[in-house]
């Protein structure tokens, strides 16, 4: 077993010439016009909710109580408050941009999670199958029984929310949907003789796992996974919109939503304009992952 | 011509047109076919045989359009006709079988009622009862046994042959007058095909029907079709009879097609004989393996198939042994137990002499090595994300520690040998043809330098010019390599070109493992001859298929029948051989058999 083993680790660093593969497909997508526009609106929202609260000088939590619920500066307002202030005079492009930064930063580190965790389950269960395999799908069976929201409500709702625990109130309530996919991908291409062509070979279960199922199984799932970046954000989102999230006087987007509503009718701006920006970054985010998926597909020859 | 033509087909011509541009697909294409004449038409795939059938019918796909010609059908003009005119022809006149009947059938609803159902939308009039019956009369034209109880039964109790049966009678339960068979005996196992070619040539005796039957095969359409047509590339390139075809081809075209047969029972084939003293590498002793699944008609209960039932066979050095035998007979499962990714319930495989199941771990991983396996399907057994150079130096990663340089020079060096473009190195397999991919399957095998070579149908999937290009690289290599070949096929002329002895396979067992020779001219156990007798060839088969040809299918490998095996689809079966196992008898001249009618009491 030592030998595969330490073969597999040299495989993995296998030599430039064979990784093209990889950048074969981002040459491909790099050539799509979807591809740009979206990284593009990315690159300026993500880098603009980094930079903008340092550079500005603007800070999200300064109030200005004689400047409560100015409008943007479109729409009559001063280029002091670019996008208006709240109902506690706070400048609402840098509460909106940090905002953003707090959802993206907690999505990411969710569908990193729930991704890893689904995955590897998925695909150890689809490959051994059996008895493990039948346990492991009664768990996720069992995960995917239980409302995400409740879940929210049993776990934030008794704590002190923290990023970390809304990180894992998203994972839990994400990864049964990705172990189960993975699971169906990996029970297929088991059977696949490729794979046989491997074991006949004596390739180890880790080393077809690790080269073969994997690299086939993974790629549209991680596509998938960008897509559900968007989903996550919104979840967010939510989550701080019914005061689950993270507490005042962190902005995020969704107390911000949850805060405007009550001054929707005479100052429209709080509530809507952290909706406008997750719509941009999610569009973005789309944009890049169907390029993606696109292109890996044109490389592989499967449309 | 006189006015009893069915179905005129007059310069017809039919282009697709893909992205604005338009290619042809079928050019200035004419022929008759008589009422009751059975006319065959053949040609290669991609010839445009299919095309033509579903012109023929006004069924073309959206993309393809007729470009000029008439189709008529007694008097009816098929390419100008409407939606209701094709309706009142389509099903009621003219009934068509494709080569996939899995999928003429709703899976959920008996196979008889679907019939019948059929039958009263084209003639109202005809009551439930009576449609029955007569889906019931046809399914005994057809030879369907028990046909009252399989009319009731759902498609997915119905085997490939039996279901092809029932998608016959589906096509002519109106009533037709014209039956379109497409490439009808393409899916099917030699056995089964051959009942199905003689099914046809009886319904030409009996039924009032015209055929037009489509096929790829000569060999196929020789028996059946009156007149035939041979299409290339969209043109009828030659107009002829099947003997007059066969004897004197015309057409560089036919020619080429005719060449392609394989031949069989000639005699100068030569064969390396192996050498007596050659050690013997692969020897397998009463192999079995059985499958439990879950019995379905209870809690916990399983059941066991019985997949391998004893097989035992030694392999020698440097010689080609075939194993063949039709779906279900367990060669898929004796490769398996062959390579060691399965392991058998009892009896002994032993390489080299060592028993594989009493070897290490580590051991078994470094036998590996030295026996290799190529696989049937050119497509599913090479991973797609891989170039085709890491694909060869996947053996070598995993069982030699060398250089990258070295490792590149290797696979480079085996992929001039099995005739690969070595700049092929850094490319991904997408777009290369089946035999480039056989070829990587093969260079993959290579390139550890095995002793012994399994070749699970791997050239099945290929057409006959690679076929042959393929075996002669085998011969090379053995003669070159010394190696040792296990042949597992259902291709019996495949065998007789590359085989030194042949082993038949019947539901888990060898029924006969005798030398090439000895199979094809002396062959002992029954259904060896109704093998023989179903090969597709044009050659005078020295069994004919009246005499050998068997009817039926294998008994399921969960029910086997005491006794022989083969007893009840057996021409010749004794009643000794419904009790009895039949002994393995040792011919005299070398071999085995296991039938009651051959041995001791045989003139030998």
């Amino acid at each position: 077993m030592t030998v595969i083993d330490a073969d597999f680790s040299e495989a993995l660093v296998a030599d430039e010439k064979e990784l093209s593969v990889a950048r074969r497909i981002w040459l491909e997508t790099r050539k799509s016009p979807w591809f740009t526009v979206g990284l593009g609106l990315f690159v300026v929202l993500v880098l603009g909710a980094f930079l903008y609260p340092l550079l500005s000088g603007a800070d999200p939590q300064v109030m200005h109580f004689r400047e409560k619920l100015l409008p943007p500066a479109f729409a009559g307002g001063s280029w002091a408050y670019p996008l208006g202030t709240d109902q506690l005079g706070r400048d609402m492009l840098s509460r909106s941009l940090v905002g953003l930064q707090i959802s993206f930063l907690l999505a990411l580190a969710a569908v990193v999670l729930t991704f890893a965790v689904g995955a590897a389950i998925g695909l150890y269960s689809g490959f051994h199958g059996g008895l493990t395999d039948q346990l492991l799908m009664r768990v996720v069976d069992v995960q995917l029984s239980i409302p995400p929201i409740i879940l929210a409500i049993t776990i934030l709702g008794v704590t002190r929310p923290t990023p970390a625990l809304v990180v894992l109130v998203l994972t839990l309530a994400g990864w049964p949907t990705y172990a189960r996919v993975t699971r169906a991908a990996a029970l297929g291409e088991r059977e696949r003789e490729y794979v046989r062509a491997a074991r006949v070979l004596g390739a180890s279960d880790l080393r077809i796992l690790g080269l073969l199922i994997a690299p086939v199984v993974l790629p549209p799932l991680a596509f998938a996974a960008v897509l559900d970046l968007a989903r996550l954000m919104i979840f967010e989102a939510t989550l701080d919109f019914l005061g689950l999230g993270l507490q005042p006087p962190t902005p995020t987007l969704g107390t911000i939503i949850a805060d405007g509503r009550k001054y929707l009718m005479n100052a429209w701006w709080v509530a809507s304009l952290p909706g406008v920006f997750l719509i941009v970054v999610l569009l973005a985010v789309n944009m890049m992952g169907v390029a993606l998926e696109r292109a890996r597909n044109r490389v592989l020859g499967g449309l | 011509m006189p006015s009893d033509i069915l179905l005129g087909v007059d310069n017809l011509g039919v282009a697709a047109s893909i992205g604005g541009r338009s290619k042809v697909v079928l050019d200035n294409i004419s022929f008759a076919v008589s009422r009751r004449e059975t006319f065959g038409i053949i040609g290669r795939s991609g010839s445009g045989k299919s095309v033509l059938a579903k012109a023929l019918i006004g069924w073309l796909d959206p993309a393809l359009s007729v470009t000029g010609g008439a189709v008529s059908f007694d008097g009816v003009d098929m390419v100008g006709a409407d939606a209701a005119q094709l309706r009142a022809i389509r099903g009621r006149r003219i009934g068509y079988v494709g080569a996939d009947p899995t999928t003429v059938f709703d899976p959920t609803i008996p196979i008889g009622r679907q019939i019948a159902e059929k039958l009263r939308a084209v003639r109202p009039e005809v009551g439930h009862k009576e449609a029955l019956d007569r889906v019931v009369e046809l399914f005994e034209t057809v030879r369907i046994p028990d046909a009252r109880l399989r009319a009731g039964e759902l498609p997915s109790k119905f085997s490939g042959g039996m279901i092809q049966r029932a998608a016959i009678v589906d096509a002519m339960i109106g009533g037709t007058e014209l039956l379109i068979a497409d490439n009808v005996t393409q899916p099917l196992d030699v056995t089964v095909a051959a009942q199905i070619i003689r099914l046809f040539q009886m319904l030409r005796n009996e039924v009032n029907t015209a055929i037009l039957f489509i096929s790829s095969s000569l060999p196929m359409v020789k028996n059946i079709a009156d007149r035939l047509v041979v299409l290339e590339e969209g043109r009828v390139v030659e107009r002829s009879t099947p003997e007059r075809l066969a004897a004197h081809p015309e057409t560089a075209y036919s020619q080429a097609l005719i060449a392609q047969i394989p031949r069989i029972w000639s005699r100068e084939m030569a064969h390396p004989a192996v050498k007596a003293d050659a050690a013997t590498v692969l020897s397998v002793q009463d192999v079995k393996r059985n499958y439990r699944v879950r019995n379905q008609r209870s809690l916990f209960g399983s059941v066991s198939i019985q997949a391998v039932r004893g097989v035992s066979f030694d392999v020698k050095s440097g010689e080609s042994l075939g194993i063949v035998g039709e779906s279900g007979c367990g060669k898929s499962t004796l490769l398996r137990l062959l390579t060691w990714l399965d392991m058998p319930d009892a009896g002994r495989i032993s390489f080299d002499g060592v028993d594989l199941g009493k070897m290490s771990r580590n051991d078994r991983f470094h036998l590996r090595a030295r026996l290799q396996l190529v696989l049937q399907d050119p497509y599913g057994s090479i991973p797609a994300h891989w170039t085709v150079g890491r694909i060869i130096s996947e053996p070598l990663r995993l069982h030699r520690s060398m250089l990258a340089s070295e490792r590149r020079t290797r696979v480079t060096d085996t992929m001039v040998e099995v005739g690969l473009d070595p700049g092929l190195y850094s490319k991904l397999p997408v777009g290369l043809s089946a035999g480039q991919r056989q070829r990587i399957n093969l260079a993959r095998a290579l390139v550890l330098e095995p002793a012994i070579l399994l070749l699970d149908e791997t050239l099945s999937a290929l057409d006959q010019t690679e076929q042959t290009r393929l075996i002669a690289l085998f011969e090379r290599l053995q003669s070159a390599r010394g190696i040792t070949y296990l042949f597992i096929s259902h291709d019996l002329a495949m065998v007789r070109r590359v085989c030194s002895r042949v082993a038949v396979m019947y539901l888990g067992k060898i029924v006969e493992l005798v030398s090439n020779e000895m199979l094809f001219f002396a062959p002992q156990h029954p259904y060896t001859k109704a093998l023989l007798s179903a090969a597709p060839t044009l050659e005078e088969s020295p069994y004919a298929r009246d005499d050998y040809l068997v009817e039926g299918e294998p008994p399921s490998p969960l029910l086997i029948p005491a006794g022989c095996s083969f007893a009840n689809r057996c021409p010749q079966a004794l009643p000794v051989c419904r009790q009895q196992e039949p002994p393995v008898h040792h011919l005299p001249q070398g071999g085995i058999v296991a039938c009651h009618l051959a041995g001791e009491d045989r003139v030998t």
